[in-house]
């Protein structure tokens, strides 16, 4: 079962970077940065996950009463996921805002005719 | 007291013996000596053997001109600083063992201090603001690019053979091996590496066939192009001295070894009959080298092109340089 | 006083970060409270960095804070711990001397320009992520931090957005940059499934049981992930764009620290997290790395027509030096490697603020439209001239000193190991700085000697503000030359000794014995010896004696001697023109910027195919990152081998 986890997230990751390297267009490009941070994503919840875990989370009158915290999925991995998707957010904002000024000054999102610093 | 004696015995190093006087002397005679040889070869007369001296003092009576496109601080002060380095190098290199004063510097110090009275050269014709000079610097800089790579190869042949699997860049130690088993140029393996500096010795002085940087028929001299008097005199005074320098530096790496001592009367009188030889010794030895590195092929080959100079140096000097090494490192 | 230092890490960090708030919302308008949060934000971060030199460099501590006191418990880290021991503040030095000039000089190099406050803001937050990611002992804090830098550098490459090509270099900075954080995430995940712990200190106790494929792995993306950040060759694309089309503050910013995080992050991974150096295939794998680095950049240097693209390529190269310094693995070469890094901060620094000066006196960088500046800003002529004897590594200056350690460290390996590989790498470090003086004399004679073009006779000497973060500079590049052996003792030596104690960086952070129970031992490594001599201060006092005894000639000689005449002259009078055979006065035959054609005509063929592969297409530049990434991932699984 994970290890269909960990290979959706491999597919992912070689998906966009295949995409961020075959494709012209520039917003394509992004696209393809944010599949790679999706497959990454998902690369990290998997690590933190446990088959028939709980969630981590006890309540003081649950330990109270003797519920013993006994098996429950990783919450740290899901912590570092959250912080990653925001900072993925806010890349592919960036990115895209990029390439609006971009198209406002080359005219194109071509990647072949933005490169006017070369050599 | 001992201070003050020491001080002055500084001050004698670096103004008078080995330093700046002495190199000026022996450079400006290694100089006259070129000329004279060289005119021989070609069935001329030639000047006077202190014919380069005369020159350098005429110029110094001559009026100095600045170009009013020129940077004047730069301009000027940049045949002063060439010198300068070039004397104080002196106190560098071992005479036979001893070096002058207590500062060893190692072969890495000397290949960068050399680079020195080079950049000063360059930084002097490019403040000149003249496109003749801007020509002349480029190719100065591109012969110093050709030069560098067989320089560093020799050094790192040499240093391999003589300190072993131990780090040894120090001119001291090597004067020291050569002392016990005899002069490089004796040990077969160093002798493409000795070729090498034969050739690089030139390069570095700006010799034909080597002087594409200053070309008189071509581009007038170059860097110097816009140099007259005193400033002048001191750029010609700065090739003279390289040319001793650099057949010292030879002479220390391949020829070196711990000289002769004299035992004769009271200890001060022996020490110093024996540093006059020594000098002696090491001015012969000077002066067969630049026969054979810059008078003899300067005698028979006309100028390279700039680009042929370099493709020269980094194919045939550096792989002989190469070759050494490789022997070297293979304990040969 | 004393009590309180405790919180000056972690204070330094939230001062600045607090700063890039109250920039946004205060100085949106007003240019005094802009300035006044700048400038209190980074000198009082500054401050709190100095004082604690005392305690990490003096008395050999190792200092640890952790948020919210989450200190570990049963051996494990559960909070997020800072971490400074020597090399971490010795890095967190550079970043805050370099923050600190550059937020001068921007005052007013920038003052042209508009939503300053957007710009202090992110360079706020730049500032606050490097030092943070140079002093936290928290892998996925660390990963945090890469990303805030990576983000705000982005902005402010595009920051003059209306420049030729900044959003261009923005976008391809992005994109790589994001492929690099990508692979670095990776790898932290991959760590946190083997290890389950994200401090570094633990991590390093952890792996000392043995690496498995996974952390092999993990150690090949992130060794590829800082790769990126240090933008070594394969990564390097987007550094030559970002570090041409950012403002001149930013770009010493950039070459300053962001760069350096990058070898931070790789020193820290390889030397205390997986203690891998002791394979001499790491280190050469590394080495080679590094020594292309520093080749390719400087050779694609050399072709360069724009000032700060030039200066960009020569950034890359330096930290080539310094990576393959690093490598090398002996005491003498991470301090020879350490002290460039330094040094490189605070010439290249220079340098870019003098590009910056030329750019805001007379408008462009372009090497074929300058010349002759000399005359007009004499001040920036002398900081240049000193930059560039640095970087060439002319004695007496800093880079001459730090070059000398690399070389006498990368040859006593090739003697010692008898591997000629070793000596493959002295000699290129040598030819790459002839050829770095090279690309310099071609700057020196572009802009600031050579002619005037007449659109350029107006130009005029920068401010004070601007020349004095340059003079700081150029003190600092004379005395680290001239004392180097003051630096290398209270500097170098606690540095390298941090990098090669992973065990005291362990017990620090996790309590005394837990390095020992984990069999984290650390090498007996040598104190550190610089084998040659060479004393600068000497050498210096004689120069000066030949120079005084000169002037004393000249001084009584003048009325006999020809005298020097001022040139007061015009062009017209003949005795003052140039030279030109005859001719009307022309320009020169070879322009500025291809000045070395007697050399590129031998190097044709390499030049063009270097040229071509640096095409712009973003594209061909990820996919250089990705096969370098997967290259290096491959060799690093060749070296540990699969179990």
């Amino acid at each position: 079962m994970m290890t269909v986890n960990y290979l959706t997230a491999a597919v992912l990751i070689v998906l966009g970077l295949y995409c961020v390297i075959s494709q012209k267009h520039l917003i394509k490009i992004v696209l393809g940065l944010g599949i790679t941070d999706y497959g990454i994503n998902l690369l990290i919840v998997s690590i933190g996950f446990n088959l028939g875990g709980t969630a981590p989370i006890y309540t003081l009158s649950d330990l109270m009463n003797g519920v013993s915290p006994v098996y429950f999925v990783d919450p740290i991995p899901q912590a570092l996921t959250l912080t990653s998707i925001v900072i993925g957010a806010c890349v592919d904002a960036m990115a895209l805002a990029l390439v609006i000024m971009i198209h406002r000054k080359y005219k194109t999102v071509d990647a072949d005719e933005v490169r006017r610093l070369q050599g | 007291m001992e201070l003050i004696l020491k001080a002055l015995g500084t001050l004698f190093s670096v103004l008078i013996y080995p330093g700046f006087l002495f190199v000026s002397a022996v450079g400006l005679l290694l100089a006259g000596f070129d000329r004279k040889v060289l005119a021989r070869m070609q069935k001329r007369v030639g000047p006077p053997l202190l014919q380069p001296a005369y020159d350098f003092f005429k110029l110094l009576g001559k009026e100095t001109l600045v170009p009013s496109r020129a940077n004047k601080a730069v301009f000027l002060a940049a045949p002063v600083i060439g010198t300068a380095s070039l004397a104080v190098m002196m106190l560098f290199l071992p005479i036979f063992g001893r070096a002058p004063l207590s500062l060893r510097a190692d072969l890495i110090v000397i290949l960068y201090l050399l680079t020195i009275p080079a950049v000063a050269l360059i930084l002097g014709g490019s403040a000149s603001g003249s496109p003749f000079a801007g020509i002349g610097i480029s190719r100065e800089m591109v012969v110093m690019m050709a030069y560098e790579l067989p320089l560093i190869l020799v050094f790192l042949a040499v240093a391999r053979k003589t300190g072993g699997s131990e780090l040894c860049f120090s001119l001291e130690r090597i004067v020291a091996w050569q002392a016990e088993h005899g002069p490089l140029l004796f040990h077969w393996a160093m002798i493409p590496a000795a070729l090498a500096m034969l050739f690089v010795i030139p390069a570095e002085v700006g010799t034909q066939p080597f002087d594409a940087a200053e070309a008189e028929t071509e581009i007038c001299e170059g860097p110097l192009i816009e140099y007259s008097g005193a400033p002048l005199g001191l750029f010609k005074l700065n090739t003279a001295i390289k040319m001793f320098l650099m057949t010292a530096l030879f002479c220390t790496l391949f020829l070196g070894g711990s000289g002769v001592t004299v035992t004769l009367g009271p200890i001060w009188l022996g020490a110093a009959l024996s540093a006059l030889l020594n000098t002696l010794i090491l001015l012969a030895l000077c002066l067969a080298v630049t026969l054979l590195c810059m008078t003899l092929v300067h005698a028979v080959t006309a100028r390279l092109k700039i680009e042929h100079l370099f493709r020269f140096y980094w194919t045939v000097v550096a792989g002989l340089a190469l070759i050494s090494l490789i022997l070297v490192w293979l304990g040969l | 006083m004393k009590e309180f230092i405790v919180h000056f890490p972690v204070l330094a960090v939230m001062v600045l970060f607090l700063g890039a708030f109250l920039a946004e919302i205060f100085g949106f308008r007003s240019r005094i409270a802009r300035r006044v949060i700048l400038l209190s934000c980074v000198s009082v971060s500054a401050a709190m960095i100095f004082a604690l030199i005392p305690a990490v460099f003096l008395r050999g501590e190792v200092l640890t804070y952790w948020m919210g006191a989450w200190e570990p418990a049963a051996g494990y880290a559960i909070g997020i711990g800072y971490e400074i021991d020597a090399l971490g503040l010795f890095f967190a030095l550079l970043v805050v001397t370099t923050f600190c000039l550059s937020a001068v000089y921007s005052l007013r190099y920038m003052e042209r320009d508009r939503h300053l406050g957007h710009y202090t803001t992110l360079f706020l937050m730049l500032c606050g992520s490097v030092l943070g990611l140079v002093l936290t002992g928290d892998i996925f804090n660390l990963f945090v931090m890469v990303e805030i830098m990576t983000f705000a550098a982005v902005a402010l490459t595009a920051f003059r957005g209306s420049s030729h090509g900044a959003l261009e270099a923005a976008f391809k900075y992005l994109v790589i940059g994001s492929i690099g954080s990508g692979m670095t995430l990776s790898g932290i995940a991959l760590l946190y499934l083997q290890c389950h712990t994200l401090n570094m200190a633990q991590l390093s106790a952890v792996l000392s049981g043995g690496l498995t494929p996974a952390s092999v792995f993990a150690l090949g993306l992130m060794t590829a992930g800082f790769g990126v950040k240090a933008f070594l060759v394969p990564f390097h694309t987007p550094a030559a764009d970002a570090y041409t089309a950012a403002p001149s503050s930013v770009s010493m910013v950039f070459s300053g620290m962001v760069n350096k995080a990058g070898v931070y992050g790789l020193i820290r991974l390889v030397y205390t997290v997986f203690r891998a150096m002791d394979r001499e295939s790491l280190q050469i794998t590394l080495i080679v790395l590094g020594t292309v680095t520093m080749f390719a950049g400087v050779t694609m240097a050399l072709a360069q027509h724009d000032f700060k693209r030039l200066l960009a390529f020569h950034s890359i190269s330096q930290i080539g030096y310094v990576i393959t310094a690093v490598s090398l693995g002996t005491v003498l070469g991470v301090s020879g490697g350490l002290f460039h890094a330094m040094n490189h901060t605070l010439f290249k620094g220079l340098l870019f603020l003098c590009a910056g000066a030329v750019y805001y006196a007379a408008g462009t960088t372009d090497l074929d439209r300058l010349g002759g500046l000399s005359k007009k800003m004499p001040h920036t002529t002398a900081f240049f001239l000193i930059g560039a004897f640095s970087i060439a590594g002319l004695p007496p200056f800093n880079g001459f000193a730090s070059k000398w350690f690399i070389y006498q460290a990368a040859w006593s390996r090739a003697v010692s190991t008898g591997n000629f590989f070793y000596t493959v790498v002295t000699v290129t470090a040598v030819i790459v700085s002839v050829m770095t003086l090279a690309s310099f004399i071609k700057v020196t004679q572009a802009v600031f000697f050579g002619q005037l073009p007449a659109q350029l006779s107006q130009v005029r000497e920068v401010p004070l503000t601007m020349r004095i973060p340059m003079a700081v500079l150029s003190l600092g590049c004379l005395a680290g030359g001239l004392f180097y052996p003051f630096v290398s003792e209270t500097l170098l030596a606690p540095a390298a000794k941090a990098v090669f104690t992973p065990s005291v960086y362990i017990d620090a952070m996790m309590g005394a014995g837990t390095a020992q129970a984990a069999g984290v031992t650390d090498a007996a490594a040598a104190a550190l010896a610089v084998p040659g001599t060479w004393d600068p201060v000497l050498w210096l006092i004689l120069l000066v004696i030949v120079l005084l005894a000169f002037f004393l000639v000249i001084l009584t000689g003048e009325k006999t001697r020809g005298a020097v005449l001022d040139d007061g002259g015009q062009e017209d009078d003949g005795r003052y023109a140039t030279f030109f055979g005859g001719e009307r006065a022309l320009p020169s035959h070879v322009s500025g910027s291809d000045l070395f054609w007697g050399f590129r005509k031998n190097w044709d063929g390499y030049f063009r195919i270097a040229q071509g592969l640096h095409s712009g297409r973003v594209n061909d530049y990820a996919s250089y990152a990705v096969i370098g990434a997967v290259v290096l991932i491959i060799v690093i699984f060749l070296i540990f081998g699969f179990r």
